[in-house]
């Protein structure tokens, strides 16, 4: 996942931030507890949603406690306690698609990444071991995705929907998968959640890979690399690419009205509904302005 | 049952016109147009008979016959469309299994394939999330059949999630304006307020 998923801290309240920090530094205290201190420089927005997301649907809400950053002592933070399994998934997420990600990059990067890259993989690969053995099903998933990627792209007949598939499948799968884990509160149904969750995984995953695909056009095009967006030409493209964002998160956000509101939906609503669309706004514009420009 | 004020979202304590609102935007938010072309369209409607059952249930508390016959008819399970050439198309599509759907309309031949056929495959793909395809597939069967409600409904629909104009969302008044033209609206009035303050002064 690229870090796409954030919020947007302007239209916050004091709380809700205060909220969504602590799940932040809760996750990177995991990632170094079940992996390595190193292993907290992988601390990504998205799986800090995903740990907000598994939070939600927990009965009790975290308890938090006041401690100091590791990276830097003049900070404070608020940890949440890690009884519940939201931040363990979430860490392990994070290493495995990290690996994956990283494996990757191994393939198309410049050289002197490249050796960058092989100097870490043996970290990577030992923190997604041992990821992988606590949770097979996030490992399977992942290399899933991977490897479906790797095939829809080399598909000469590939379309945009093909391309954006495996990864949201991917997270598909990993919403669904909290339903399996975290002891759901009441009144939420195993069967519906579980749906629901893997619908608004689906279109989230889709925003996803969209949007990194519209921010990478410029550098694909200049390397003839692959992008969903370059598969046929067509006439307005940004018009085009918004459509499809707007579409994917609005696919979100209807399968997310279905879910029982709970504690942070102020925040999840902040991120679909203001931060995202921002997000989009801000990558589709420099395509527009360059048309503009153009005409 | 639940709570129906609990179902509804408000205090026991609000008066009609409050509880009539927040029927309405439920209603409006679960309505079955919607999730029509959702994986989650039973899921939707589950929770719309839930919102009609705690308004009837309030209103019957209430004593105030002359709200119950607000909804009836106007927020039903919208499946009015009878004529169609694919009852096993539509019944397994209802049934979440699309690829047998898929298939049987793949072996349609291509000089047989009117507008429903074309509205079908876009339903497929919505269900599946392949947004794209499916949006083609549903402009297709719209411009094929204009007058038919059913594609017509399905293509505008889906026009309005693809500039992110979602019904039950913009209108619920949460506060987070979620397309352009709400930001916009904000800062229209937020710039009149400054302009009235500043020559108050």
């Amino acid at each position: 996942m690229f870090g796409y998923i954030k919020v947007d801290q302007a239209n916050l309240l004091g709380k809700e931030f205060e909220a969504y920090n602590g799940i932040y530094c809760t996750l990177c205290r995991q990632l170094g507890k079940d992996y390595s201190v190193f292993a907290r420089l992988i601390l990504s927005y998205d799986c800090t949603f995903y740990a907000m997301l598994a939070l939600d649907l927990c009965e009790q809400p975290p308890c938090y406690q006041e401690g100091r950053c590791r990276f830097n002592p003049f900070k404070k933070c608020h940890y949440a306690d890690t009884q519940s399994l939201a931040f363990s998934l979430a860490a392990a997420l994070s290493v495995i698609s990290a690996y994956y990600k990283l494996r990757d990059n191994l393939l198309d990067s410049p050289w002197y990444k490249r050796i960058l890259y092989r100097l870490v993989q043996p970290f990577f690969a030992s923190w997604r071991k041992k990821a992988a053995k606590k949770y097979p099903e996030i490992d399977e998933s992942v290399s899933k995705m991977m490897d479906r990627q790797l095939e829809a792209e080399q598909d000469q007949n590939c379309i945009l929907d093909q391309a954006a598939d495996p990864t949201a499948t991917m997270l598909s799968e990993m919403c669904g998968l909290l339903t399996e884990y975290i002891p759901l509160r009441e009144p939420l149904q195993k069967d519906n959640t579980k749906r629901i969750l893997q619908s608004m995984g689906y279109a989230m995953g889709r925003w996803i890979y969209l949007i990194d695909a519209c921010d990478d056009l410029e550098k694909d095009q200049k390397r003839h690399n692959f992008n969903p967006f370059l598969l046929d030409h067509r006439v307005d493209l940004p018009a085009y690419m918004q459509a499809n964002l707007n579409h994917a998160l609005s696919d979100a956000l209807l399968s997310y009205g279905l879910l029982d509101k709970c504690r942070y939906d102020s925040i999840i609503r902040n991120v679909l509904c203001v931060s995202c669309v921002n997000i989009q706004t801000k990558i589709i514009s420099k395509y527009s302005d360059a048309k503009e420009t153009e005409d | 049952m639940n709570n129906p004020y609990e179902v509804l979202g408000v205090s026991e304590t609000a008066t009609d016109e409050e509880i009539k609102t927040a029927y309405r935007n439920l209603a409006k938010k679960y309505h079955p147009d919607n999730y029509n072309d959702s994986p989650l369209a039973d899921v939707a409607e589950e929770k719309m008979k839930e919102v009609n059952e705690a308004y009837d249930r309030i209103c019957e508390m209430r004593r105030n016959g002359s709200h119950s016959s607000y909804h009836t008819g106007s927020y039903g399970t919208g499946n009015s469309y009878n004529r169609t050439s694919y009852p096993d198309v539509r019944q397994y599509i209802m049934n979440g299994r699309l690829d047998d759907a898929m298939e049987l309309l793949n072996g349609i031949p291509d000089t047989n394939r009117d507008a429903e056929w074309y509205f079908l495959m876009g339903m497929i793909f919505s269900r599946k999330g392949w947004n794209d395809q499916a949006y083609s597939y549903f402009q297709r069967a719209y411009q094929m059949d204009p007058s038919n409600p059913e594609f017509s409904a399905a293509f505008n629909n889906m026009n309005a999630r693809r500039t992110y104009n979602n019904p039950g969302y913009n209108t619920a008044g949460n506060g987070m304006g979620c397309s352009g033209c709400d930001i916009c609206t904000g800062m229209l009035c937020a710039n009149c307020l400054c302009n009235c303050c500043s020559r108050g002064c």
